[in-house]
């Protein structure tokens, strides 16, 4: 049986481009290929621009090296009932009319400034609303930490702790 | 000759210490267990990286409808892909509820039952519980005082190993503890603002059936310190929280007394009108429907509060038309849980430089204190609170930011916040009661539990308070941003705490066993799971049925020692 890992590496090379597309990277552009199960091409696009823009990469992985957009998709298909596959795609179909039809092909700086906005207002304080955007953040967040590196070497993740410190102080 | 001196049905919480008991008397005896096998190796999870659960270890949403209805609902902070195994599949052990009511009836059937599932928080009841009934006339007078069951307790703690402080409270006793996992630096701060301003309450630390400090005797079954994992749920390859499939069970096994029969579904319990004992049970293999039957010269009803009570309402003769011992009438009736569904959280200042290292089990406990050292109350009884405080972390990204300062923001503790949530004492009432289901039977012809539960006016009451008491602590506290919900009663069963479906007391037509967990009616017949309870208290129950389990059997052996039964 394929780990966890072994899936998502395969995935990773399936959906071919996918990890180099960090903010880094220049101009998003995403090839999806057939072995995307759920997601459309354009909504792989969406989810992959925003995944990038949330949890870049930094001196560790980002949200692309780890392949959150073929785990979601991965999650879709296989967690996710009719009902919830249905209000996912509305969400995403929102979420891109939203951040503008352009979204997906403007430069890093330009797509991430209109993100921006766009989570300001989602987590401005007021009960929640823009619950599309803020659950596909949600998800995307709970995807990363959930890979081998974004648990280990971004959360310093262990599985063992072996003992129990109530107070640290933080250097 | 009988095929066994001794049958225990169930493995769980409180049939794991009647085995062990029964078993190092020199009796031999049979454990009964209606579920499969559990295999560590093959079973337990626990080391499962997140990275190696499939879909964040999230039941597809079609699998929970088709398989886990009840159990997803009530326990979804517990049910996930990796450890489903451990639940009922719904559709396959199905119950009834009476229209209007609703009840949780959440399972786990496989070697050493839920002792496996367990939250593991662990309180003795207090002098008070035992004379509550009493003093206020409800239900029956518990035949037992605290005095009597207090050795028994520091019995069973040495051997399960509970992790707590002795904090010298008369209405939630110390104990024979190891050493208990320590306050986080807000906690503390917490406990500090709270007792100031409120002089009769107390916030100690969570007592957690967890070693800390391994003794000699639990060395020797495997077992080992608590590594704070928070794995719990999946099992525990450390074995160091107290289960029967690590404790108890290897104990009685390694007497050489043991026989574990799995897949074995008791039916009924044979009796012997001319004797008045019981002889045997009968069962139903839960893979190939084969009956078979087991005779014995003790029986001991460890198969939980439910299952206990169906087993003695369908074991009907011409001498107990309504079931074995059951003359009283008072088999399934008395049914009762805790009561959750109040609490507040809030952020609690000052430690932004402060974080935890390791996953601790439980946090902090505030023991009752309602009709303790407050007299003001507006309902009978109490409630304790479950919560702790502790660094809210990355919130599964509900914050506000993205790119680098929100993914680096993952890696600081974020805000502290205090969490606190009540677990109040249900009244006993004979008219909430689980009975046979006059109609349907599941795949092995057993007929299916019908509930009819529901809350009094005195649970309603005392969790709307609950709900205003939480609030004031923690405004007390200095906490900012309080949240706290309406008050939302839990469906009863949801705590998994039910009990008192066969209650002790001082007279067989009001009561069905005695104070030593024997049934009034039949000698040779104990019932040591929660069904005993004459009232609920409000603490976590498991340890009493571990008292209780232990305390019987001595009781039982010395009977059959001395020609008695």
């Amino acid at each position: 049986m394929k780990t966890r890992r072994e899936v998502l590496q395969g995935l990773i090379v399936s959906i071919g481009g996918a990890s180099l597309l960090n903010a880094c990277g220049g101009v998003a552009r995403v090839v999806p290929s057939s072995s995307m199960r759920f997601y459309t091409e354009q909504e792989l696009a969406l989810v992959s621009r925003v995944s990038d823009l949330i949890i870049p990469r930094t001196d560790t992985p980002g949200a692309l090296d780890v392949n959150v957009p073929g785990f979601l998709d991965s999650l879709m298909t296989e967690w996710a009932n009719q009902e919830t596959k249905q209000s996912h795609h509305e969400e995403l179909e929102e979420l891109a009319r939203m951040l503008g039809g352009d979204f997906v092909t403007l430069s890093p700086d330009a797509s991430e400034q209109r993100l921006v906005l766009l989570d300001g207002e989602a987590f401005d304080g007021r009960p929640i609303h823009y619950s599309g955007y803020r659950s596909l953040k949600g998800l995307i967040t709970q995807a990363y930490f959930a890979s081998e590196d974004g648990a280990l070497q971004e959360q310093k993740w262990v599985a063992v702790p072996g003992r129990w410190d109530p107070c640290i102080e933080i250097q | 000759m009988t095929d066994f001196d001794a049958i225990v049905v169930g493995s769980g919480m409180s049939g794991g210490w009647s085995a062990k008991e029964l078993c190092e008397r020199g009796l031999r005896v049979a454990v009964l267990e209606r579920g499969p096998e559990i295999k560590p190796e093959r079973d337990y999870v626990d080391q499962l990286p997140p990275w190696e659960q499939k879909n964040l270890d999230r039941i597809s949403q079609d699998e929970i409808a088709r398989h886990y209805y009840k159990q997803y609902p009530g326990v979804a902070y517990a049910v996930k892909e990796s450890n489903k195994h451990f639940w009922v599949k719904d559709d396959e052990h199905p119950y009834e509820t009476v229209d209007g009511t609703e009840y949780d009836w959440l399972r786990g059937y496989h070697t050493a039952g839920r002792s496996i599932m367990w939250s593991r928080q662990t309180y003795r009841m207090g002098p008070q519980d035992f004379t509550a009934n009493k003093e206020e006339n409800i239900g029956t007078d518990w035949p037992v005082r605290y005095d009597e069951i207090a050795p028994w307790y520091d019995y069973v703690e040495r051997f399960a190993g509970i992790a707590g402080n002795r904090d010298g409270l008369k209405q939630l006793p110390d104990g024979e503890f190891q050493p208990a996992f320590e306050l986080t630096c807000a906690e503390k701060e917490f406990k500090a603002r709270v007792e100031t301003a409120f002089p009769g309450r107390n916030v100690i630390q969570a007592r957690v059936a967890h070693l800390t400090d391994v003794t000699d005797e639990q060395r020797a079954l495997g077992r080992t310190n608590c590594q704070s994992r928070n794995r719990c749920h999946f099992g525990c390859s450390f074995k160091a929280y107290f289960s029967s499939l690590h404790a108890t069970l290897p104990a009685a096994e390694r007497t050489g007394n043991l026989t574990i029969v799995h897949n074995a579904i008791v039916q009924s319990i044979e009796y012997d009108a001319e004797t008045n004992r019981v002889t045997g049970v009968r069962v139903v293999d839960a893979e190939n429907n084969e009956h078979r039957f087991y005779s014995s010269r003790l029986v001991f009803l460890n198969a939980s509060a439910i299952a206990s009570a169906l087993i003695l309402l369908q074991s009907k003769t011409s001498a107990f038309p309504n079931g074995l011992a059951n003359t009283s009438d008072q088999v399934g009736r008395n049914l009762m849980d805790h009561v959750s569904g109040a609490g507040a959280n809030g952020l609690i200042q000052g430690f932004e430089n402060k974080t935890v290292f390791g996953r601790r089990p439980g946090g902090i406990y505030i023991p009752r204190y309602a009709n303790i050292t407050e007299h003001d109350k507006p309902y009978k009884r109490g409630f304790g609170y479950q919560g702790g405080a502790t660094p809210l972390g990355h919130a599964n990204g509900q914050s506000p930011g993205i790119g680098r300062a929100f993914k680096e923001a993952h890696g600081a503790p974020g805000p502290w916040r205090v969490s606190i949530g009540a677990f109040g004492e249900q009244l006993p009432n004979p008219d909430n009661r689980v009975t046979l289901h006059p109609t349907k039977i599941d795949k092995w012809g057993n007929p299916l539990a019908l509930f009819n539960v529901t809350y009094s006016e005195n649970e309603r009451v005392m969790l709307e308070e609950a709900r205003k008491d939480a609030v004031a602590m923690l405004e007390a506290a200095g906490c900012t941003e309080i949240n706290s919900s309406p008050v939302n009663l839990t469906v009863p069963g949801n705590r998994i705490h039910e009990m008192g479906s066969a209650r002790m007391g001082r007279d067989p037509t009001t009561s069905v066993l005695n104070g030593w967990c024997q049934t009034h009616e039949v000698p040779n017949l104990f019932v040591t799971d929660g069904s005993f309870m004459a009232s609920s208290a409000c603490q976590n129950p498991s340890l009493s049925y571990m008292a209780f389990s232990a305390r019987g059997v001595k009781y039982a052996v010395d009977l059959l020692e001395e020609k008695v039964i």
